[in-house]
């Protein structure tokens, strides 16, 4: 009985590996077509020839207007989903800490009104955005690709639903301790949230990282592009140069897989809370 | 005391406050007030033009497709990433030990843009591609899987459904960790198959989890771009011209801000309408079969 139990374990970790071997497949695909000799690029579904060729068009600028514009590309997308992910923390913390925890006339309201704003299809202000940015002269600019996207009403919601749950009992100390709201905010309730706070983290500069829509918009000149706009626009309707698309896909996808990687504990943990 | 801690709470608040002035309640009476001009983005002259908008909108071929599309795209990816999350679930609940490296593991497709993952489908799905030399040479197929509507919607669908599956099943993994192991060896000890096993205690118990999972993917199909923006442009001819798609087109390309900012306003309405409906629908299910 025991023999049998131990033989279908093992039968189960090959059935989970072979499904999990096959949904990262297409990022296996990936690199080793950045690395395959373009002759083989697409051609075979395990390249044999490596060569560096693709990197090295990538990087001498291949045939684009401004030399290494993907290095600038790559700044720019760091530049805007870290400035933008940063506002939305502290935005989402900063708004949550009064809807949790500091009772105020109007504060029923302003939940309302979050909930009511979170489920309004935001498809309807796709245009009239747009037409702010311009008329605040952010056309272009890093501010127009940052600012409509400084808050995140999911993550307000989250760390309120978190706040909450935090007994008032360590606070009322705190208060007696002589401590204001905002040493409460920076020295009992941000430590506390360490788990929850990786999870919105990732989420919302994934998403960042990986807009598309909005930085299509505002980013007009070839300096301002972000990686994801740039590999859309150079790779898009007439292909071309297989191998430095994806070893330009391999760029833009790094960095995220390996911050998550990095946190990916943390992370595991906060989903446990967030999921209940 | 009382003012004091009023003014903090409003301190505290005032970001969303600005933001949703600026970003929320002007571009809204914004677009329900371009919605009856002829406006085209550029000029700085325009003139009021009723319901014309509305009325030329609902009759084109583009909204009408987008309405439809949606559906479309609902009923094949709906069904696709509920089965793979599922199937994830159940491997991965099925091992003893290594859960969580599994469940990191299959939350990985989660990180890809759009862009990239879109532009790998197109290669492994290019004319020379491995995969399309081996059906065409071994099984005599030879599918134009992006030139044909139901093979775009398949593919676009599938994508996404790639992207979702790890990330709804650490959803229903949550819901199987709820489920007492005990119910388990009662049920065996009654003599209970496996495929009673499921439907009888398993499914109702991982229910919450799974409802949750339905409504977030009913919720993606609303919002469908970026894939569809690389991959077919809404093409061919129109069969994957998602809301999205219609309003960017109209809006950027064509130039009729005026027109397009209709066509946002009837979809955001279609698209509460059907999510609401879908909810209600749901949840009467799940009342009537008692799984909640």
């Amino acid at each position: 009985m025991a023999g049998t139990k131990k033989k279908w374990v093992w039968i189960r970790y090959l059935i989970a590996g072979v499904f999990l071997l096959i949904m990262i497949f297409p990022y296996i695909y990936m690199v080793l077509n950045s690395f395959a000799d373009w002759s083989q690029v697409d051609k075979k579904l395990i390249p044999t020839d490596f060569t560096l060729e693709s990197y090295a068009w990538l990087f001498g600028g291949g045939e684009a207007v401004i030399p290494r514009p993907w290095l600038n590309a790559f700044l720019n997308s760091f530049i805007v989903s870290a400035a933008s992910t940063f506002l939305m923390m502290v935005s989402a913390i900063m708004v949550a800490y009064a809807l949790a925890k500091i009772p105020f006339k109007g504060r029923d309201t302003v939940n309302n009104f979050i909930l009511f704003q979170m489920f309004f299809p935001a498809i309807i202000l796709l245009i009239p955005t747009f037409l702010v940015i311009q008329k605040l002269g952010m056309y272009d600019s890093y501010l127009g690709m940052i600012l409509p996207k400084a808050m995140s009403l999911w993550a307000v919601f989250m760390y309120t639903n978190f706040f909450k749950a935090i007994p008032q009992t360590f606070i009322e100390a705190a208060k007696l301790d002589g401590a204001s709201e905002l040493q409460i905010m920076f020295k009992i309730v941000i430590p506390m949230s360490k788990s929850i706070t990786t999870v919105i983290f990732l989420f919302l500069f994934m998403e960042r990282w990986t807009e598309l829509l909005w930085d299509m918009l505002v980013a007009k000149s070839d300096e301002m592009l972000t990686l994801n706009v740039l590999l859309s626009q150079m790779f898009g309707p007439y292909g071309g140069y297989p191998g430095p698309m994806y070893a330009a896909s391999v760029l833009l996808t790094m960095p995220i897989l390996i911050i998550f990687l990095i946190f990916a504990k943390k992370f595991q943990e906060g989903m446990q809370f967030t999921l209940k | 005391m009382s003012t004091k801690q009023g003014g903090l709470g409003w301190l505290f608040a005032s970001p969303y406050l600005l933001y949703s002035i600026v970003f929320f309640l002007i571009p809204l009476f914004w677009s329900l007030f371009l919605s009856f001009t002829d406006w085209n983005l550029i000029a700085p002259t325009f003139s009021f033009v009723g319901i014309e908008n509305y009325v030329d909108a609902v009759q084109s071929e583009g909204v009408q497709s987008a309405f439809f599309v949606t559906f479309k795209f609902m009923a094949l990816f709906v069904p696709l990433v509920v089965a793979f999350s599922l199937i994830i679930a159940v491997l991965v609940n099925g091992l003893p030990k290594f859960k969580g490296l599994f469940l990191i593991g299959f939350f990985l497709p989660y990180l890809a843009s759009g862009v990239v993952s879109s532009l790998i489908v197109k290669g492994l799905l290019s004319y020379n591609s491995p995969i399309n030399e081996v059906l065409r040479n071994t099984f005599g197929l030879d599918i134009d899987w992006l030139g044909t509507p139901s093979g775009a919607l398949f593919v676009v669908a599938l994508i996404i459904a790639w992207k979702f599956s790890g990330y709804y099943a650490l959803i229903l993994t949550s819901g199987f960790g709820s489920i007492d192991k005990g119910i388990y060896e009662a049920a065996m000890i009654d003599g209970v198959n496996g495929w009673q096993r499921f439907w009888k205690i398993t499914f109702p118990l991982l229910y919450p989890a799974l409802f949750t999972v339905l409504i977030l993917s009913i919720g993606v199909t609303f919002g469908i771009f970026t894939e569809v923006y690389q991959l077919t442009g809404g093409g061919p001819n129109f069969a994957t011209n998602t809301w999205q798609m219609e309003i960017f087109t109209r809006a950027f390309s064509n130039l009729q801000a005026g027109y397009a900012s209709a066509i946002a306003i009837i979809a955001s309405i279609v698209t509460f309408v059907s999510i609401w409906i879908i909810r209600k629908l749901m949840e009467m299910w799940g009342k009537r079969n008692g799984w909640d």
